[in-house]
């Protein structure tokens, strides 16, 4: 009977030393600061999450093996120069910036937890491809982690979150220009019919909300064609286009989708505008059979400055990309992912002039921002959540004679015809 | 070599000791330590491993169901991934409230469970008219149709299932516990959403594979191995073996609908790309690399397959000739880590053929081998002396 105690009181003992040891030397107990205010260092400057008085850490989640490949890559390496040339000027705020990149390959799991796994150690995300996953973690960035992202991403979808900020027109506002530069500039009138071919999923589905919306304000009629990524022939599509008498096409697909419509149109005889978003086009087209037919009546909608442009912003950024990566090629994915970062810089440095780098401290400073232009020429306002940054678009057309594929037919503009748009 | 143990003879330590000493007390023991330290892991992992974790564990539960299917009936089935989203999805219809653009039932959490497994279960009984008559790969290629089916459906469903974007998950309420990210100091340490659910992981998982088990262990995997080994002696035998196919693919089912509420509640949002036929892919590799026909194996080769990409992507940095994405030159961690899972995928397949549950036997072989050599090789020693 006492041995049988002896070791019941072991048990109890054991029991409760594993209970203590449990909490005692969990890394992960509770400390005191997190969450409210953090610390600070001797200039007086408040940090939080990803900032040290020396590097200031921001993430970027990126799909380098996956669908958007090429994109991925273009803004990542774009970021990277970014970071290089500010520090090599001194840095932000006294601070060296640090990029940590994460590879999910535009597979769901991965981004989530490349997200989960970066967001304890960075002060903001500049970079995170695909919508689904943004969309995915929204709440928790909303509720929980409240920390600054910058999605490359132009679907209407992620609006309404005072933390992610869209760079530039969402699809359906793009579209909406799309139309009216069809109307101003390419003969289209009321009563006449246009054809619009789109991605299923909320790219697509986006932009037909605004070719919807302009339809209607103009007395257009659409002709709708969904399709799928995985579709590359658009002969039936333009077939029926054709036959419903459509006198121009929009294109809300990729540049394979893109390249078939022009093609296909063209070898049909159907001589009409064609006119894509800014996801519709890759500079590597020109270069295959379909290249003629993209340089006759074929126009892109972009919400900034193509790279091949003449102006400072593009034109410095294409000569120091090309000498940091001489074999990259010179697509609309460098533009985008320095113009996101270079954006997110001057809201560190007017976070910095408050002397607050927490993550409310950036947040803040983001909303803060109603007229920046830094050099893409396009004027972004970040005070509104429920609307993306810009409700401008450059209209482009493909020229294999300058570096990045086309040039700029008609300069930032918004149509009159989006002051009247709103979501359901 | 001991006398049989009794209840009675672990009161005193020399028979705990004893105990300990044996086999079945060493297995005991070993099974003691695991599942304690399962349980305490969330007091000291950071959120990126919990959630790691989590996805393994319902890699796990949907293996185990498909390795039913697969690997004790012999029976190809493509269309897993159909089944987890009809789980996933389903539980946010039943469990989410409604609103002006999505359906939902508002049913309590706990019955949106019950339901959404029952639900993945009848579509896989609706199924096993097809799934009782077919064998082996025209199954495969029959249930490669419910891939592309769903993945329409998901994607243009919007009422249902959100479309593109998904739609939320609904948090789990159990009792008055909420699984939801607010935080809930446990001994010091904060509990969020995967700190809770890894518990919740844990018990869908010990229940789905007790159950698995003893399916297995019984009369109904017997004739199911039997249905895999010989079809027509096990209908000579009785086995009625259309009938058996139809449920082996429905009790499938049911546990991909359980590993797609977890995935779920995980994910936290449902997004229809991840259910498609890559998924449904990896889910045979899983078994193939376990161990075809165990409950033991499919969680091994589910582990292997969710865990090994995460480690390699967030390590890869640290290898050799890999270089920080978009800083030019050597390969990105991204691509790295594929190249290593290939590489895992194949060696495991190749050395290992009976997969990873066979690695202790095959080691024990091994070290049995070695020591009758060893043995042999003194002898012929000795006999010149």
């Amino acid at each position: 009977m006492i041995r049988q105690r002896k070791s019941t009181t072991a048990a109890v003992a054991t029991a409760t030393a594993l209970a203590l040891a449990l909490t005692a030397c969990s890394s992960k107990a509770e400390e005191t600061g997190k969450g409210d205010g953090g610390g600070g260092d001797e200039g007086g400057i408040a940090t939080d999450i990803g900032v040290t008085d020396d590097t200031i850490t921001l993430g970027s989640l990126t799909d380098m093996t996956g669908p958007y490949a090429t994109l991925g890559a273009s803004i990542t390496q774009a970021q990277q120069l970014y970071v290089k040339e500010t520090n090599e000027a001194g840095g932000i705020c006294d601070r060296q910036l640090k990029l940590e990149v994460r590879d999910h390959g535009y597979e769901a799991e991965k981004a989530i937890s490349a997200y989960t796994e970066l967001e304890p150690s960075v002060l903001a995300f500049v970079q995170f491809i695909g919508s689904p996953y943004v969309t995915a973690v929204k709440e928790r960035i909303d509720e929980q982690d409240e920390v600054v992202v910058l999605p490359q991403a132009w679907s209407a979808s992620l609006l309404g979150s005072k933390y992610i900020h869209m760079i530039g027109t969402t699809y359906d506002y793009e579209t909406i220009n799309a139309i009216d530069f069809l109307m101003t500039e390419k003969g289209i009138e009321e009563g006449d019919t246009i054809g619009h071919i789109y991605f299923e999923g909320d790219y697509g589905e986006n932009a037909l909300e605004g070719s919807r919306h302009a339809a209607e304000e103009a007395g257009l009629t659409v002709v709708e064609q969904m399709i799928k990524p995985t579709d590359e022939d658009m002969t039936a599509q333009v077939g029926a286009l054709g036959r419903a008498g459509a006198s121009a096409i929009i294109v809300s697909a990729g540049p394979r989708q893109a390249a078939s419509v022009a093609g296909v149109a063209a070898a049909g005889g159907l001589n009409v505008p064609i006119i894509g978003n800014n996801s519709a086009f890759a500079p590597q087209l020109l270069a295959t059979d379909v290249g003629p037919a993209l340089m006759n009546e074929f126009y892109i909608a972009i919400p900034a400055l193509p790279i091949g442009s003449e102006e400072d912003g593009p034109q410095a950024l294409s000569e120091t990309y090309s000498a940091e990566y001489p074999d990259a090629v010179l697509d609309s994915g460098v533009v985008a992912g320095y113009n996101a970062i270079s954006l997110f810089g001057e809201a560190l440095q007017v976070a910095c002039d408050n002397e607050d780098l927490t993550r409310e401290g950036i947040a803040d400073a983001m909303l803060s921002q109603e007229s920046v232009d830094n050099g893409f020429g396009i004027v972004h306002n970040f005070s509104d959540p429920e609307a993306p940054s810009s409700l401008e678009s450059f209209i482009t057309k493909p020229d294999d004679s300058v570096p990045g594929g086309t040039v700029v037919v008609r300069e930032a503009f918004a149509s009159d015809m989006t002051g009247s748009f709103s979501r359901e | 070599m001991s006398e049989p143990m009794t209840l009675s003879s672990l009161r005193s330590p020399q028979g705990l000791v004893a105990y300990l000493r044996s086999p079945q007390g060493m297995k005991a023991a070993a099974w003691l330590g695991l599942s304690v330290l399962l349980l305490i892991l969330p007091f000291y992992l950071e959120r990126f491993w919990l959630q790691a974790g989590l996805f393994a564990m319902a890699a796990a539960i949907g293996a185990i169901g498909l390795n039913l299917l697969t690997g004790s009936t012999g029976q190809l089935s493509l269309g897993h991934a159909f089944f987890l989203a009809l789980g996933a999805y389903g539980y946010c219809v039943f469990a989410g409230d409604p609103d002006s653009q999505l359906v939902g039932w508002g049913l309590p959490p706990l019955v949106a469970i019950v339901m959404a497994v029952l639900l993945a279960g009848a579509a896989g009984g609706l199924f096993s008219p097809i799934a009782g008559r077919l064998r082996g790969a025209y199954l495969g290629i029959a249930t490669l149709a419910l891939i592309f089916i769903g993945q329409h459906v998901l994607f243009n469903a919007h009422d249902l299932t959100g479309g593109y974007n998904g739609r939320s998950v609904p948090t789990l309420e159990v009792f008055g516990l909420s699984f939801d990210n607010t935080r809930v100091l446990v001994g010091g340490v904060p509990f969020q959403a995967m700190e809770k659910l890894w518990y919740v992981g844990l018990v869908m998982l010990a229940l789905g594979a007790l159950f698995a088990r003893g399916v297995l262990a019984g009369r109904p995997g017997r004739a199911m191995n039997a249905i895999r080994d010989h079809r027509i002696a096990a209908g000579v035998m009785g086995v009625p073996v259309a009938r058996y196919r139809g449920w082996v693919f429905v009790l499938s089912s049911m546990y991909a609908g359980l590993a797609g509420v977890l995935l779920a509640l995980v994910f936290q949002r449902t997004v229809p790309s991840y259910f498609g036929i890559i998924l449904a892919l990896e889910y045979l590799a899983m078994i193939v690399i376990g161990g075809l026909g165990s409950v033991g194996g499919a969680m091994l080769g589910a582990f292997f397959v969710s865990l090994l990409p995460q480690v390699l992507t967030k390590y890869s940095e640290a290898l050799p000739l890999v270089s920080q994405p978009g800083t030019g030159g050597g390969l990105a961690p991204g691509e790295a880590s594929r190249y290593l899972y290939g590489a895992a995928v194949v060696t495991a397949v190749l050395f290992l053929p009976g997969g990873l549950v066979r690695l202790p036997a095959v080691l024990r072989a091994r070290r049995a081998a070695r020591i009758k050599a060893r043995a042999e090789s003194s002898r012929n020693m000795e006999v010149p002396t």
